[in-house]
């Protein structure tokens, strides 16, 4: 039973969306309406459960005082504060989403600024990694690194400065030899999918079961 | 050690301030290049300049603070190009950061410290013409200002919220609010951001799901733009533009020569491209900060690339090329 119940929505579900995609009728867009409501409904319950989660794990955490456990209040104090900030505080103290409130002044100046910031320490790291890394050893590696630099260039002003004849080759390395090597991955990892999916909806692959049932 | 070992192994916090250099300067001095504009921008570009009021866009803002720096000035360039225009927009976000991103782009565009600023009407003030059946975009400008209502200097013009643009805002599971879109829009997002009603709004009224839209852009710093081909593009034919990071800007290149987008800026470089044909054109008074970055990114291009050749030269003069393994400090 653990494992037929699922099994078979799985293949009712699937089929039928599958089948809908392709058919405009008035039936066929009312059980998409449907699906539509109800798959968020569904998904809040996944919220619920992984919400719980976090919690327990890192309320274990602090209780058995378990290494770096004070970044455990890093996580649950904003995950829970955040929410009473937006919905449940007074907007006279404010409270609220919209701006001026405190939740929007934490999303522009604590969010925003701490994500942005990881993201640029990525220029640093690429400017280290291609100092060491990006060597002309082999036939392959000369290829690449002049495709490299001839596109990098290509996509900056200061390239069109050097030679006009660098853009117009950049993006020639865009357009067609980039081009035709993404289409072969993006096809290969296509079919990769619909094969894939066809096994979990007629119940060949299972182990999105997790060992349910068994 | 000789001076190509001590080369090759060369501190990596000289490198970082390196880059911490070129990253800064340019900003104080602006070399101002110039950029060309590709056939990938100016197939976005083209196709919103012959909108008008009776058309629609969407602006998908899929993108977090991480990218902020290359997808923003991107929404941000074609918000105005419409509002320019006075092309109705649909606002959307496909997570809940990226809703703070979409309300940070509308407090750049309304603020009177931008240059070319919009002024915004939000949707309760121009409540009364609404109800008096004033919903067409000249006939409304009108009524407001002969209401007392003074443009303030250097606006470029009105914006009034549910007339001009729907800021949607974050809903869940958002690859079947695309796929929910294509039946109604309203039914996918009964109130909007600021909480109104959207079916009070005449440009909900007016465009009651993706099928009266013409155009949707997702700026994007994650494949969630492919969501926009596979449920809107391929559902019912809405044509989709493409504002992705540099680094993925290659990975979309099969959907431009397949047709199934109609242009693709790449990068903080698209973005700038964006910025150039709406100055040329008139549309802002200025470039933006795409433009200003571009400098920046010329710099930092210039340098790793002179790292790289540095690099390879202290590799094969040093005969490293000949050893199995290069000690080095990572």
């Amino acid at each position: 039973m653990k494992r037929t119940v699922p099994l078979m929505i799985v293949m009712v579900g699937g089929i039928l969306m599958i089948l809908q995609y392709f058919i405009p009728h008035q039936i066929s867009q009312t059980v998409l309406a449907y699906y539509t409501d109800w798959t968020p409904i569904i998904l809040a319950f996944a919220l619920i459960l992984g919400v719980g989660s976090l919690t327990r794990i890192h309320s274990h955490k602090i209780r058995r005082k378990s290494k770096n456990w004070q970044y455990s209040w890093a996580v649950l104090i904003p995950l829970y504060l955040m929410p009473v900030l937006a919905h449940i505080w007074p907007q006279s103290l404010g409270g609220g989403m919209d701006s001026p409130s405190i939740f929007h002044f934490t999303f522009m100046h604590v969010q925003v600024s701490i994500q942005a910031t990881m993201f640029s320490l990525l220029a640093f790291y690429i400017a280290s990694a291609a100092f060491r890394a990006f060597r002309a050893k082999s036939a392959l590696a000369t290829l690449l690194l002049l495709a490299a630099v001839v596109v990098m260039l290509g996509q900056v002003p200061i390239g069109a400065l050097l030679g006009k004849w660098l853009p117009e080759t950049g993006l020639w390395i865009l357009r067609y030899p980039n081009l035709a090597a993404k289409r072969a991955i993006m096809l290969g990892v296509g079919f990769g999918m619909l094969a894939t999916n066809l096994k979990i909806i007629f119940g060949v692959e299972r182990n999105w079961l997790g060992g349910a049932g068994k | 050690m000789n001076i190509w070992e001590k080369m090759l192994n060369v501190d990596r916090r000289w490198i970082f301030l390196g880059i911490g250099i070129v990253a800064i300067v340019p900003f104080f001095i602006n070399f101002g290049m110039p950029i060309k504009t590709s056939i990938e921008v100016e197939g976005i570009f083209d196709y919103v300049d012959e909108l008008d009021s009776d058309n629609a866009i969407f602006i998908s803002f899929d993108f977090a603070p991480g990218t902020q720096a290359e997808n923003m000035p991107m929404a941000v360039a074609v918000m105005r190009h419409a509002f320019h225009n006075d092309i109705p927009v649909f606002m959307t976000a496909n997570y809940p950061l990226h809703h703070g991103m979409m309300l940070a782009a509308m407090a750049y565009v309304f603020n009177p410290t931008t240059e070319g600023f919009y002024h915004e009407v939000p949707f309760e003030d121009w409540s009364q013409f609404r109800n008096a059946g004033i919903t067409d975009k000249d006939e409304l400008v009108v009524a407001w200002e002969n209401d007392g209502n003074v443009l303030p200097d250097g606006a470029m013009g009105w914006v009034f919220e549910g007339r001009d643009y729907a800021a949607l805002g974050y809903a869940p599971v958002f690859n079947l609010v695309i796929l929910g879109m294509t039946i109604s829009i309203e039914t996918q997002y009964p109130r909007d951001a600021h909480g109104n009603a959207t079916g009070e709004m005449p440009i909900l009224q007016e465009h009651k799901n993706l099928r009266d839209v013409d155009l949707a852009l997702s700026c994007s710093g994650s494949a969630a733009c492919v969501w926009w081909v596979t449920y809107a593009r391929e559902k019912i034919g809405l044509p989709i533009a493409f504002g992705v990071t540099a680094v993925m800007a290659t990975d979309y290149y099969p959907y431009l020569q397949a047709g199934q987008v109609i242009g693709q800026m790449g990068g903080l470089r698209g973005a700038a491209e964006y910025e150039v044909l709406l100055t040329e054109n008139g549309i802002t008074p200025s470039t933006d900060k795409a433009f200003t970055g571009m400098d920046v990114q010329s710099a930092a291009h210039i340098l790793i690339i002179l790292l790289i050749i540095m690099g390879n030269i202290a590799f094969f003069a040093g005969g490293f090329h000949k050893k199995t393994a290069l000690k080095g400090r990572g």
